[in-house]
């Protein structure tokens, strides 16, 4: 029976993904498929799932799947026929097989090294070779005649994986060790056409689509490219585009892995970070328990406890110490409760680690000693900001090379939105941050640092803060404006804007603070002709118009009218 | 555009200060300061205007309506400004809120007569036009008092100013209400001694 002969029997219990070759890839299922074994139904396998791969077929038994379930190659498939089906009847995917199987070492189906005679006398297909000398049919599978002896001529298309095998006995002893076989051959020989053929019932439909996926399937020959794909990957590495791509692909897997263990070591610290904070806290708690009852008057600190205090350092990567931002005030904390520990030394070496981990110390006292160390603290920030400003070459910025070439954020500028400020010094500073109130702080000893000063100014109207250098100063700025004013007459917001070269909103704000003063006014312009700004009331700007602004023309008014 | 600005005289002979000329002053200024400058000079200017012109009405609409009698303060068109009637709201409720102007009708903001004389300098003038015109100690309707034959210059006084005016006389005892048969009348009384 040939399904018997073409077949090979699977575990049904594995799932199919597992019983395919490396390139076979599974192309399309269907359930409710039962087999005819030639032209009779088999009856063992009736009901079941039927998947078909690029190289195979596999049915899989719903009632058996470990006895009654087989795969099939594809390569013993001759032609194919569609029977759409008719009333009772369902619909038929039929096989037509080629009349011997070729030996595939993959399906094992027949032993490799039989040498099949029989198949010289079906004759029909073309795979046999014929022998130079005596012209007789041989199998492929032979290299020499089986009658003559005459070594055979071999197809180069054939692959011949019994090749280390050597040359063929005779035929009777190898018969002798696989009689099995010789069996179905020689029912072989009677075979018409129709017997050798396999058919599909679709029970339950989907013959159409599974037709259509397997007619491609065979059309692929996936089986033939496989001999020649398999040896690639050794051979081919690192040569063309495949060997590139091979290399990235390594790469990316070994990024991939080390990234992996990079998270698992930071989820690891994320689970104990609480318990590090914990015992921090719990040392701190110790010492200054220690230290509480034996009060000792102040000692003088040792360098390292002023941190901030230290010159900017010339050095890429400042000194932790200096540059610890947010941390420093706690260290400074922390060598203030220390001077009353019974060993200062080892007390502030412990505590000063635990601040530059960045761990609270919260009950530490505040003492004179912390305050004076933050006064330079903030002195020595003022210091930064004034080089990240101006552009001296002082501060990380220019230490970093991040100041380009000492070009300072206030340079080209002469006035300078907060924000920008302090966004600006932390993208300088790059580690460490300065929070805004630390920021605040140090802002009103910058004058100090800076020449020409450099000063922070709040428009009352909106808050914005800013930073600005003597010329864009409140008194300053509304003489220069009306000096502009009164030389080239009335100017809108606009205007005013470019002539100082400022964003147009600082300058509304700026107009308006000294509009306050007094010292010019507005023409909200348009009033005689614009009917639509009679609701809007004339204190807002730009109701009519554009508003244009005046030299104050009502300051020192005397009535000139009619009396 | 020039900054210096100069008095212009008007066709009827009202020279409008130099202050009129310059766009700032038609527009409310946000800054106190100016804001009350401004508000002062309005209110000189309408009333030396309503004054010059004989005018004691002035209404919020009066910035609105161009040709109206008050558009010569009320707008510039030398300069295509005109003042907006939230801006006139407010300087009109400036000059009530320092007696010199009063709504009429009450309870409203929109109109307000105009006291280019106060009520004690209209008694004054009324008690100098009856006694220069030989009305003392006649009966009088006000009728007769604001529209007289001959042109005076209590023409066209409204009622409301005219009352205040003799409640101010009728006070020093210069003139004396009487109910007359079509309305009120007043008769002049000669100042009683030492006045």
């Amino acid at each position: 029976m040939p399904l018997k002969r073409y077949s090979t029997s699977v575990d049904g219990t594995i799932p199919v993904p597992a019983l395919l070759y490396e390139d076979e890839v599974i192309l399309t299922s269907q359930e409710g498929v039962g087999i005819y074994d030639g032209p009779q139904k088999s009856a063992l396998h009736q009901a079941g799932t039927i998947h078909a791969t690029t190289h195979r077929l596999f049915y899989i038994d719903n009632a058996h799947p470990f006895s009654c379930s087989f795969s099939f190659d594809l390569i013993h498939v001759a032609r194919t026929e569609h029977y759409a089906g008719l009333f009772t009847s369902s619909a038929k995917v039929t096989l037509y097989l080629n009349p011997r199987p070729p030996k595939s070492e993959a399906t094992g189906i027949a032993e490799p090294n039989t040498p099949s005679p029989p198949t010289a006398s079906t004759g029909s297909t073309s795979n046999e070779v014929a022998c130079l000398a005596c012209t007789f049919l041989n199998s492929p599978l032979l290299r020499e005649c089986e009658i003559c002896g005459t070594p055979l001529p071999r197809k180069p298309s054939m692959p011949l994986p019994q090749a280390p095998h050597p040359p063929a006995k005779s035929a009777p002893a190898s018969r002798s060790v696989t009689p099995a076989p010789e069996d179905e051959d020689s029912d072989d020989e009677n075979d018409s056409v129709e017997k050798r053929m396999i058919r599909l019932s679709f029970r339950k439909g989907g013959d159409k689509p599974f037709y259509t996926v397997l007619r491609r399937s065979l059309l692929g020959r996936a089986w033939e490219t496989k001999a020649v794909a398999r040896p690639a990957p050794s051979s081919s590495k690192g040569i063309g585009i495949s060997g590139i791509l091979r290399s990235v692909e390594t790469t990316a897997q070994v990024s991939q892995t080390n990234m992996e263990d990079a998270l698992e070591d930071l989820e690891a610290l994320m689970i104990k970070w609480k318990d590090m904070v914990k015992l921090a806290q719990d040392l701190n708690e110790r010492l200054t328990a220690v230290s509480a009852p034996a009060p000792v008057p102040a000692i003088t600190f040792p360098s390292v406890s002023s941190p901030p205090s230290s010159s900017p350092s010339p050095s890429p990567f400042p000194a932790p110490a200096a540059r610890l931002g947010t941390t420093a005030p706690e260290m400074a904390m922390a060598m203030a409760a220390s001077r009353q520990v019974v060993e200062p030394e080892e007390a502030t070496f412990i505590r000063s680690s635990l601040a530059q981990l960045g761990l609270q110390m919260a009950n530490a006292p505040v003492t004179q000693d912390m305050v004076r160390d933050e006064r330079n603290w903030f002195e020595e920030l003022a210091k930064e900001l004034a080089g990240v400003l101006e552009g001296s070459g002082v501060g990380p910025g220019a230490g970093n090379g991040r100041g380009k070439g000492g070009e300072g954020m206030m340079r080209r500028r002469g006035i300078v939105a907060l924000d920008e400020v302090w966004g600006g010094w932390n993208r300088a500073r790059g580690v460490a941050l300065i929070p805004p109130s630390t920021f605040l702080q140090v802002l009103p000893h910058l004058p100090s640092f800076t020449l020409p000063p450099i000063r922070m100014r709040t428009f009352p109207a909106s808050g914005l803060s800013v930073l600005h250098t003597p010329p864009f100063g409140r008194a300053a700025f509304a003489s220069r404006l009306v000096g502009l004013l009164t030389l080239v007459g009335p100017r809108t917001t606009i205007e005013v804007a470019q002539e100082e070269d400022l964003p147009i909103g600082l300058t509304q704000e700026m107009l308006d603070e000294v509009e306050t003063d007094g010292e010019i006014c507005r023409d909200d312009g348009g009033s005689g002709v614009d009917m639509f700004s009679e609701s809007l009331g004339g204190t807002e700007g730009g109701a009519g118009g554009e508003v244009r602004y005046w030299v104050n023309i009502f300051r020192g008014y005397v009535w000139d009218g009619q009396e | 555009m020039s900054t210096t600005l100069a008095p212009y005289t008007l066709p009827s002979g009202f020279v409008l200060p130099s202050i009129h000329s310059g766009p700032p002053f038609f527009t409310q200024q946000p800054s106190p300061s100016s804001r009350k400058i401004a508000t002062d000079n309005w209110t000189r200017l309408i009333l030396s205007y309503a004054r010059h012109q004989k005018l004691f009405v002035l209404r919020t609409e009066d910035a609105d309506i161009p040709g109206g009698e008050w558009d010569d303060v009320l707008s510039n068109p030398r300069i295509n400004r005109k003042i907006r009637a939230p801006h006139l709201a407010a300087v009109i409720a400036h000059m009530v809120a320092t007696d010199q102007a009063v709504y009429d009708p009450p309870n409203q903001t929109s109109a307000v007569l105009l006291y280019w004389r106060t009520p004690e300098e209209w008694a004054q003038v009324l008690y100098d036009w009856a006694s220069s015109t030989g009305h003392l100690n006649t009966i009088m309707t006000f009728y007769e008092i604001v529209e007289p034959p001959v042109p005076s210059p209590l023409s066209d006084l409204p009622l409301p100013i005219l009352r205040k005016a003799i409640a101010v006389l009728a006070k020093s005892s210069r003139a004396q209400v009487i109910a007359v048969a079509d309305g009120e009348g007043v008769r002049f009384l000669t100042a009683p001694p030492g006045r």
